[in-house]
């Protein structure tokens, strides 16, 4: 497992596309140093390795295939309803290029 | 007394009578929550509650949620609404359509009073994180108290009295721990068997759709409604419906229930402990075996770590479509990842974005397998254990909390290395998908707690009449916080 550093923290942050202040760094690490901790007891249960991952808490099975209805999808209106800022029937964003 | 302080089957007979009219019950409704001061409320539904009222016709006697006020956590999707989910990042957000869980209650004839508030995103256990702030505990007038989270305004609603049912959403214990804190019944059934269409997800391996009331009929007849397979959600059980109400009669004898010693020893409030002792007494007095039993120390104290695990990266991923782009607040900026990164800097709090680096951190390929994997592996461990236990007992029998509820200045939103199994333990019906309702059982100087009690998966009918049984035997149905 990677070292969990304030580096580390930052570039995991700005991947999420948000910033944090360098106290909540600091609380950040002392977490990660408590996560970490009880992670490693969890590593020691005996034979955990060997189990499957779980998911999902049990198998919900459906048998029938859905009917092959055509349905409303969106208008580009309603799509378009909750963007900020819109500019011929598109959501507009500030350029690439 | 109002007819609006009564339980949802009694007020369904009074309407029906025509003692009290749906429009009697909702301008009361709507008066107290206005008046609460409980910061219960994202948005009081005046409006639709009103236009409501005109469309619902002749009482329906065979229709118990007929003229019913309710309210509704405010991650579940409302045409029409805005949706916020506590978030700033959603700030604005109206969706263009409803969840499965509202249309169902509208389909009913039951009114909308309110949405309520949360802590952000469903992601706490507080209901201090909310954009909105706290939300207090109408048992404490002083406001020194949580009412817990993340399912906060709907349970203060439903305990203050302003209606007789709250829609919440359950992932850790996010009903289950409320209802203990707030003297009501909390009940997240079987995971399936209610559509999680239109709930905004937070892990959906674990989320489940709950719901308040303040009593377990009551709670039978809210799943009535809501149960059934949707199409829209494709974790939906495809089963039969089934009627619980003819099937509920308390009756407890001859069921094998266990209690976990090694939680309660983790409860060092012996008052707490004394009473439910007095419940399990009561259950035995009915007929039922009641055991002591152990489980295994270290999978308990692999819940927590197990739980964050897990929903923090389920998280990260789920609410990656919160750019503020698509919808949301937009912040003026020189290119999109500039506009992008100013929305989620400043449209979540602190306690969100610590729970996404978390999230990301145990996703990153060299992390995975002995942060992220290893938990999902911990939990099928604690899983088969679990289940070990129910090839011999019906039903687990547990406090739903340690404590009653903590003063906001007790309580910590950071992960700590202290904290007690018997905290955390109510996510064991999350991580199994298990029927776990939270009643009360008792009062500590006027504040409420309760117990919890949980059957196998799809054993809804088992596990409701075992807390029919204690709720007769307690006297504690249809508990309100005292009105001034």
């Amino acid at each position: 497992m990677k070292k969990v550093t304030k580096t580390i923290l930052q570039d995991a942050a700005s991947r999420l596309m948000f910033s944090l202040s360098d106290e909540q760094f600091d609380v950040l690490l002392n977490e990660f140093e408590i996560l970490t901790q009880q992670m490693e007891l969890i590593g020691q249960l005996e034979g955990v390795d060997q189990l499957a991952p779980m998911t999902f808490p049990f198998e919900v099975t459906v048998e029938s295939m859905r009917s092959d209805e055509p349905s409303v999808p969106l208008t580009q209106t309603e799509a378009l309803t909750n963007a900020s800022s819109k500019v011929a029937g598109q959501i507009k964003l500030p350029k690439v290029v | 007394m109002h007819y609006l302080d009564l339980t949802i089957l009694e007020i369904h007979d009074a309407l029906v009578a025509k003692k009290v009219t749906p429009k009697e019950l909702v301008i009361e409704a709507i008066k107290r929550a206005k008046a609460n001061n409980d910061q219960a409320f994202e948005m009081i539904t005046e409006d639709v509650a009103l236009n409501q009222l005109q469309a619902l016709g002749e009482p329906e006697a065979d229709n118990p949620f007929w003229g019913i006020p309710f309210v509704l956590k405010d991650n579940f999707s409302t045409q029409g609404l805005e949706t916020t989910a506590s978030s700033n990042i959603l700030k604005g957000y109206i969706p263009l359509f409803d969840a499965t869980v509202y249309q169902k209650l509208k389909q009913a004839k039951a009114i909308l009073i309110g949405k309520t508030t949360l802590d952000e995103l469903a992601m706490g256990g507080s209901g201090t994180t909310g954009h909105k702030g706290s939300t207090y505990n109408p048992f404490d007038p002083l406001h020194e108290r949580q009412v817990g989270g993340s399912s906060s305004g709907s349970a203060a609603s439903v305990a203050a009295g302003i209606a007789p049912l709250g829609l919440g959403s359950d992932t850790g214990d996010s009903v289950r721990k409320p209802a203990s804190y707030a003297g009501l019944v909390g009940f997240k059934p079987t995971w399936g068997l209610v559509s999680r269409y239109g709930l905004f997800p937070f892990a959906p391996s674990l989320d489940h759709v709950a719901f308040f009331t303040r009593s377990v009929l009551d709670a039978a007849l809210t799943l009535n409604v809501l149960q059934g397979h949707d199409p829209h959600d494709a974790t939906s059980y495809p089963g039969k419906k089934e009627n619980l109400l003819p099937q509920l009669k308390g009756d407890v004898k001859g069921l094998k229930i266990a209690v976990i010693k090694e939680v309660m020893d983790s409860i060092n409030d012996e008052e707490i402990k004394e009473q439910f002792y007095v419940t399990v007494s009561k259950l035995k007095n009915l007929g039922a075996t009641v055991e002591e039993i152990s489980f295994p120390l270290p999978l308990l104290k692999a819940i927590y770590p197990t739980y964050i695990t897990i929903s923090c990266c389920e998280a990260t991923s789920n609410n990656a479509n919160l750019d503020g782009i698509k919808f949301g607040p937009g912040f003026p900026s020189k290119t999109y990842i500039e506009a992008m990164t100013q929305a989620r800097t400043q449209g979540f709090s602190e306690l969100i974005k610590r729970r996404f680096v978390i999230g990301s951190f145990a996703l990153l390929k060299d992390n995975q397998d002995v942060l992220f994997v290893r938990a999902q592996k911990a939990r099928r461990m604690i899983v088969n254990a679990l289940n070990k236990l129910y090839e011999t007992f019906d039903i687990i029998y547990l406090p739903a909390s340690p404590s009653v509820a903590p003063k906001f200045s007790d309580a910590a939103d950071k992960l700590s290395s202290t904290y007690l199994i018997a905290d955390s333990h109510l996510a064991l019906g999350n991580f199994a998908g298990l029927p776990s309702i939270t009643l009360p059982i008792g009062l500590k100087q006027g504040l409420p707690y309760g117990a919890n009690v949980m059957g196998r998966a799809y054993e809804e009918k088992t596990t409701l009449n075992v807390a029919l049984a204690i709720e007769s035997m307690m006297g504690l149905k249809n508990l309100k916080a005292p009105r001034d």
